[in-house]
């Protein structure tokens, strides 16, 4: 439905976005992630025809929407990375001002401002001005100003950043509410892995400019290594035992911990039904086995060699 | 448009008390200013000193006297000196047989008013001297005098209302100075909602919704055009009505001011495009902007500004041309030909002005 083709932008000599395909299919909540100045910000800018590409192109059903934005305006809905919102207004009298921008009809306004209050909690604050708001409070004003014209397609940048858990949380709901029963399409952009683990189908990974890695979650983790790591948890510390485990098929390394063994495995391995089998024959007890899975934390270190939030 | 002027009005309605705030200031300004220095009588100290000094101050106080806002008075040379020292006077003059000696300890610009006039006066004696060849230009006063009250030709000059001409009121150019000054002010914070709006992403937001940028950027506009005519409008009101000044016929001098304003929302629109931050924007407007009504010559009576590169500089600014079509409405009766040329060329710097500010506004910020 909506996808960018070799997107680029130089700014002066520098390329901070660099040849960018991602697309988006109608309904799916899409996540994008990056450290501090991979250029997710610029993307996101471009294919809202906010700024111009220096090369490349934003395309709705198939359609270029460069030179003529008017038709992708009407389904997108923005939320950007900082409050723009009139601080010495309500919020209600912010919510009018926008949707008066987007030409919504006089009466149906009211509703739909009462709507996108509601969907993000703040119907009670209303008649408050924004200035005294909470961090938290303004970030779902600042979403539910992009909600007036119930966009079929709506990209949030970074719409968590430093705000209290409540208001996390909420956010979080509201925007999975429009994706799972709205069907709104979902570009979501953060900082915070497990928001995009916790809403989004699939993920791109950005840095630097490119696009360094994209897939379905477990797509992304089976970049991260072609092993498995197992913690067991047995009854008692054995020497004869683990190196009993060392010598089964599969098995990589075996490491002694507190409460007993941590192994690594090749992926796809058959380890279960020998370890108890082994263990069964030493009289030891097996307490818990767990794969450990990784986090896409870890794919995002794996691949850029930073963590998320510096 | 419409919404984002009526979103500034919203603004301003929360908070009226900057517009309140300057419109008090800019009757309060023309009452201390206007009234202290120059609208009550002032007096200067005059003496001579040597054997014939009796007769010199005799002289000169009936000719400086003649036709002046200034009262000139005799007093003894050592109280004069220790007024000007402790300060209780402003200036004291020494006269002598052909020539004078202001003595001041400060630099007010009504000095300069009274050196000027005092130097007139003088030149003016030693012009007839010239033509006499003899010190007693009395009889030539005389004829003059008698000749000018029954000319070959009479021009008649009077004030709008009627009444006799003073030559130049600096209460009145004080009145149009400060008003025209601080509307600046007001202007340009207005239009610096412009750059607030970018940085916020406000803008952005407007961008992306059907609303035009020519819309976004003339609702700013208009809003600070409104916004500022309407704090100037109200000044004149009250001088003109509840405070009796005479500022001549209202509906030239509030299309002069309307002129005036869509310059000055030009010209902020022109350091908004440069600063593109409304932080930067609060750095340069307000250092830059209290110095085109000195180098207009607003705190000064006419032709005492003649540095060419300062004139020139003014030149740039509404600010002179406002002022000079005020003036010449209020005390010389000027008509809608008459403020043609000083009108024209503010609507000439509006355009300009306003073509550049927004240019610069739209470039890419890199
Ligand atoms: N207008 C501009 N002029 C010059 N450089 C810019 C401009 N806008 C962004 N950049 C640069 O482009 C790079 C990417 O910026 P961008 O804002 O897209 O990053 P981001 O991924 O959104 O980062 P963050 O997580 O901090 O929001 C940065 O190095 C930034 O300095
Ligand atoms: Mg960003």
């Amino acid at each position: 439905m909506l996808e960018t083709v070799k997107l680029t932008k130089s700014f002066k000599d520098k390329k901070v976005v660099d040849e960018i395909n991602l697309y988006l299919h109608a309904g799916e909540s899409v996540g994008l992630l990056g450290p501090n100045g991979a250029g997710k910000s610029t993307t996101i800018s471009m294919i809202a025809s906010l700024i111009r590409p220096t090369s490349g192109d934003v395309k709705l059903d198939g359609k270029s929407t460069i030179q003529n934005p008017s038709d992708l305006r009407k389904v997108l809905g923005v939320v950007p990375q900082e409050i723009a919102l009139y601080e010495e207004l309500s919020a209600y009298e912010n919510l009018k001002f926008f949707g008066k921008a987007y030409r919504v009809e006089r009466e149906r306004l009211e509703v739909r401002i009462q709507e996108v209050l509601d969907m993000v909690g703040l119907k009670d604050r209303q008649k408050e001005l924004i200035k005294t708001f909470s961090g938290g409070m303004k970030r779902r004003i600042n979403i539910a100003a992009a909600l007036l014209h119930n966009p079929r397609i709506l990209i949030l940048d970074e719409p968590t950043v430093g705000i209290d858990p409540q208001s996390r949380n909420h956010i979080l709901e509201t925007v999975r509410e429009l994706n799972e029963t709205h069907g709104t399409t979902v570009l979501y952009t953060s900082h915070y892995m497990e928001e995009v683990e916790q809403l989004c189908n699939r993920v791109y990974i950005m840095d630097h400019g490119k696009i360094i890695a994209t897939g379905s979650k477990e797509e992304l983790m089976s970049i991260l290594s072609s092993e498995d790591t197992i913690g067991v948890q047995l009854s008692k510390r054995s020497e004869a035992f683990t190196d009993k485990i060392k010598t089964l098929p599969d098995v990589l390394q075996v490491e002694q911990t507190k409460e007993g063994l941590r192994i690594l495995a090749k992926k796809n391995h058959n380890l279960l039904s020998n370890l108890v089998h082994a263990a069964e024959k030493e009289g030891i007890q097996i307490m818990n086995y767990q794969v450990e899975i990784p986090s896409l934390e870890d794919v995002f270190l794996h691949l850029t060699g930073k963590t998320l939030r510096d | 448009m419409y919404p984002v002027f009526y979103a500034q009005f919203l603004k301003d309605k929360r908070k009226p008390l900057l517009i309140l705030l300057f419109i008090g200031l800019s009757i309060l300004a023309t009452l201390i200013f206007g009234n202290s220095a120059w609208g009550s009588k002032t007096s200067v100290p005059i003496f001579a000193s040597g054997p014939n000094s009796e007769e010199i101050e005799q002289k000169w106080v009936k000719l400086l006297n003649k036709d002046s806002d200034t009262e000139y008075v005799i007093s003894e040379e050592k109280t004069a000196r220790e007024q000007v020292r402790e300060g209780k006077r402003d200036v004291a003059i020494l006269l002598m047989e052909k020539d004078y000696r202001l003595i001041t300890a400060s630099d007010m610009p009504n000095i300069q008013l009274v050196e000027h006039e005092v130097h007139k006066v003088f030149t003016e004696e030693a012009q007839l001297q010239a033509i006499t060849g003899s010190a007693d230009t009395a009889e030539l006063r005389e004829e003059i005098d008698r000749y000018l009250e029954n000319p070959p030709l009479t021009v008649q000059t009077k004030s709008v209302n009627g009444g006799e001409l003073t030559s130049h009121n600096m209460g009145t150019q004080l009145l149009f100075g400060f008003t025209l000054f601080i509307a600046m002010f007001t202007i340009g914070f207005k239009v610096n909602g412009i750059n607030a709006d970018k940085v916020s992403g406000v803008w952005n937001r407007l961008n992306l919704s059907p609303v035009s940028k020519t819309n976004m950027y003339s609702g700013h506009l208009l809003y600070s055009f409104f916004i500022g005519f309407f704090q100037m409008a109200v000044v004149f009101l009250i001088f003109d009505y509840m405070m009796n000044y005479e500022i001549g016929p209202l509906h030239i001098i509030l299309t002069i001011a309307a002129v005036f304003t869509l310059s000055s929302v030009s010209l902020a629109m022109l350091v908004a495009g440069f600063t593109k931050t409304p932080e930067k924007f609060n750095m340069v407007y307000p250092s830059v902007i209290p110095l085109i009504p000195i180098i207009s010559g607003v705190y000064v009576p006419p032709g005492v500004m003649d540095n060419p590169v300062f004139t020139f500089i003014a030149d740039l600014f509404p600010l002179g041309y406002a002022l000079e079509a005020m003036m010449d409405t209020a005390l010389f009766g000027a008509g809608w030909s008459e403020i043609m040329l000083p009108v024209s060329l503010m609507l000439l710097i509006a355009v300009i002005y306003m073509g550049i500010g927004i240019n610069l506004g739209e470039r890419e910020r890199c």
